[in-house]
């Protein structure tokens, strides 16, 4: 149950990835147009004549903040499709439009609800905002989420639906955005009821950071990024900001309320001396930890991402990073942690909370117009002067910080070897696929079948591949799209006796048990598994394997797969009396072709002769093999041979077990004829030999009954 | 019970295709044949198990014949391994 949470989490937030990615850039664009634009900061340093209202440099950079600020306004609708995306199994541009028009809905009906109660004036201030045109609750992020992951779940759930007859039209993935658009339009009346008492919490909690000093703006902190998933930090903050709650003072004759209004009134008063600490220990703290912590945090992720992924996480990590330093948006850098590794993520809150209670208790006074970047620091701390502001003071907390993030991210990491961007495994998104899979398959009637019509649908070209599926008495007729995907080995590694080839059209020859076969690979397409990923050669060398295990356990036979390239001969054929008598046992031989003998099967290798010229496998089932590499050849006393196994070790069908030169044991005269022997043939049953001519390792040679 | 000593002196010791036909021969009679070399004991009649004892040039082996025809099985072998081997 906790892999499955955490498996499910680990989703979470790499679904998160896709509208991350535009963060920065978005952030960049904000956060150097609005500063340049705002009014406060212009006067202050005598750049209204250069960037004039109305101007060419001021509407350049006024159309960089608000595109950039378009897409911090939508960031909710960028996870509702973004997220949906992440964590749909398939048809994901079917859940991409159901997250859209699921966000559209619930806040439609949030909207309803907010004018049918008397509008944004009856409800409480700053827990309303407007959204793609909609009056709606604040609800920041989490609104986004909460659609994105429902959707997901729901079109999981409802893509394969069918419907009746009547009306097929709306089955399958059509089904999708109705279901969704209902289920939302639910959604919104219970958050319109839900949403607004959490809201009231948070404010509550606004009085009691105020009653108690400095401990009251360490929790402030804490408060602030805790809630930051949650898109809640708005409401919290803006409060302390922009009402009385955040103080109010009397500069130059005029009341100021909010702890912002009065930096920026000060700021433009020419009687401060000093910037208020009470107003601002709402704000510097985030500069600590913007410029110097998280970047480090970042670092230390870079640091622990596995070698052959740095050069891709590094981009992703760098701008991240360099977006935060810059402007103060961390949203990019925490939701790449926030997600896999939450406990880190508490970690931070409680750092930063205790980094705005250093500012506060160091008397700093830095203010910002939104938040804590270098464009801040510096327009705001630097230009002020360090009498005015104490800006000089953050360096040594900012390293401190740097040291910290640095040092308790990297062990954090690699203690609980968290999967940072980097660190995932790379099939996991295969590997949850597969064993949900699996479950599944463990669920249905006929787990046997799955196999083995798993390996006929690879020899097809996948499910994508096949265009109608059908039999006769003996034969698979199947109509693919592209013949070049048909991978006979493969199809013969199902116990196909034969593959025939007719332009688009395939038969596969099978006998008579094939309308089972036709059968359970219909039930098979049905299932989920069929859509897996074809992954060649593992995949199927895993699945062959498994099948042999599979079909010796229902019909008691023991598949050999050609451990040569080469020329199946008869083994009456042999140059030499005692293997073409049998004396060895039973099987066939192989003229090589190419000097790499591969395992025939899994099993461990009983012994590997010291002139390397032989080795003996034992199956599971305690099948002998014998593999005698050219004839004569313990002459040569290992001379040409490379043994790549060694006596005891387990190995699996098709890997490399001897390389050998094949034209230095042609020049010391000796044959390549390789016999492949079954040593207790009779203890076991009939061999039944299924190839002749020319044979590619991998393709069954034979079995035995 | 038939025991007999015999020093191996074919360069290649016992390789697969001796060790086949020593199997065989073993096979021929109903008596157990085991076959003896530095405290390990194999059946010679199970092929893989002689050929992974290893026996190479110069080794000593110590062959322990039993079963109603213990003796003719005993001739047999000791020809076999004189001959070839």
């Amino acid at each position: 149950m906790k892999d499955k949470i955490f498996g499910v989490l680990q989703r979470v937030g790499r679904s998160f990835m896709l509208p991350i990615a535009l963060l920065p850039v978005a952030g960049l664009l904000l956060g150097i147009g609005s500063s340049f634009t705002n009014p406060t900061t212009l006067e202050a340093y005598h750049l209204t004549n250069i960037i004039k209202e109305g101007g060419l440099l001021f509407t350049i950079l006024n159309i960089m903040s608000k595109t950039g600020s378009v897409v911090f306004d939508n960031l909710a609708l960028l996870f509702a499709m973004g997220v949906a995306i992440g964590m749909a199994k398939k048809e994901k541009e079917v859940v991409a439009l159901s997250g859209a028009i699921s966000y559209l809905i619930m806040n439609t009906a949030i909207s309803t609800l907010i004018t049918a109660k008397g509008g944004v004036e009856a409800m409480a201030e700053n827990t309303t905002t407007v959204n793609l045109g909609i009056t709606t609750l604040q609800m920041g992020v989490f609104g986004g989420i909460l659609v994105g992951l429902g959707v997901a779940a729901l079109h999981n759930r409802f893509y394969k639906i069918q419907l009746p007859q009547v009306l097929s039209f709306f089955g399958g993935t059509r089904f999708v955005p109705i279901i969704c658009s209902l289920v939302y339009l639910l959604v919104g009346i219970v958050m319109f009821y839900l949403w607004p008492p959490v809201q009231a919490a948070i404010a509550q909690l606004g009085q009691l950071v105020l009653r108690s000093g400095y401990a009251g703006t360490w929790i402030y902190g804490i408060i602030e990024r805790a809630l930051i998933p949650f898109g809640l930090h708005h409401v919290f903050y803006m409060p302390f900001w922009q009402t009385e709650l955040g103080g109010s003072v009397v500069i130059d004759g005029v009341t100021v309320q909010g702890a912002q209004n009065i930096f920026f009134a000060e700021l433009a008063s020419k009687a401060t001396e000093r910037f208020s600490v009470s107003a601002t220990r709402f704000m510097t703290g985030k500069f600590p930890f913007m410029i110097f912590g998280l970047p480090a945090a970042a670092l230390a992720m870079y640091r622990t991402a596995r070698p052959e992924k740095k050069k891709l996480v590094g981009g992703l990590l760098f701008s991240a990073a360099l977006t935060s330093v810059l402007t103060g948006i961390t949203e990019p850098l925490e939701f790449t942690f926030l997600f896999v590794a939450p406990i880190m993520y508490v970690v931070h809150c409680i750092l930063a909370g205790l980094s705005f209670m250093l500012m506060h208790l160091l008397q700093v006074t830095v203010g910002m117009t939104f938040s804590g970047g270098l464009i801040d620091l510096v327009l705001f701390g630097v230009l002020q002067g360090n009498d005015k502001t104490n800006w000089i003071r953050i360096l040594p907390v900012g390293l401190l910080y740097a040291v910290l993030y640095y040092f308790i991210f990297y062990f954090l990491i690699r203690k609980f070897n968290f999967k940072t961007p980097g660190r995932e495994a790379d099939d996991e998104e295969t590997k949850l696929y597969t064993r949900k899979d699996l479950n599944e398959r463990n669920a249905s009637k006929n787990q046997n079948a799955d196999s083995v019509s798993a390996l006929i649908l690879a020899g097809l070209g996948g499910k994508a591949n096949l265009s109608d599926l059908d039999c006769c008495a003996t034969r698979l007729r199947v109509t693919v799209h592209d013949a070049a995907q048909v991978n006979d080995a493969l199809l013969k590694q199902s116990g196909a006796s034969g593959v025939i080839h007719k332009g688009n059209g395939v038969q596969v020859i099978y006998g008579p048990q094939v309308s089972v076969i036709k059968s359970r690979l219909e039930e098979f397409l049905d299932s989920p598994a069929a859509d897996a990923p074809l992954s060649l050669p593992e995949a199927s060398e895993a699945s062959a394997a498994e099948e042999s295990k599979i079909s010796h356990r229902n019909t008691a036979a023991i598949r050999l797969f050609s451990p040569l390239e080469g020329t199946v001969i008869p083994l009456e054929q042999v140059p030499d009396e005692a293997f073409a008598a049998g004396i060895l046992g039973q099987g066939i031989a192989i003229e090589p072709i190419a000097g790499k003998l591969y395992a025939p099967c899994n099993g461990t290798v009983s012994m590997v002769f010291e002139t390397q010229h032989a080795i003996n496998l034992v199956t599971e089932d305690g099948c002998e093999i014998l593999m005698h590499i050219g004839m004569d050849t313990v002459a040569l006393n290992g001379e040409g041979f490379t043994t790549h196994v060694k006596t005891g070790q387990s190995v699996r069908t098709g890997d490399l077990l001897i390389s050998f030169d094949m034209n230095k044991i042609q020049n010391e005269g000796c044959p390549l004829t390789t016999p492949i022997v079954i040593c207790n043939a009779e203890e076991l049953g009939n061999i039944e030999i299924v190839a002749s001519g020319a044979v590619r390792a991998g393709e069954t040679i034979l079995i035995i009954h | 019970m038939v025991t007999l000593q015999y020093t191996i002196k074919d360069p290649a010791g016992i390789h697969a295709r001796p060790a086949g036909l020593l199997s065989k021969t073993a096979k021929a009679f109903r008596s157990e044949v085991l076959i003896e070399k530095d405290g390990s004991t194999v059946n010679a009649s199970k092929l893989m198990m002689l050929m992974g004892m290893g026996i190479r040039c110069g080794d000593t082996i110590t062959i322990t014949v039993q079963g109603e025809d213990e003796s003719e099985a005993a001739e047999a072998i000791k020809a076999f391994l004189s001959e070839h081997l």
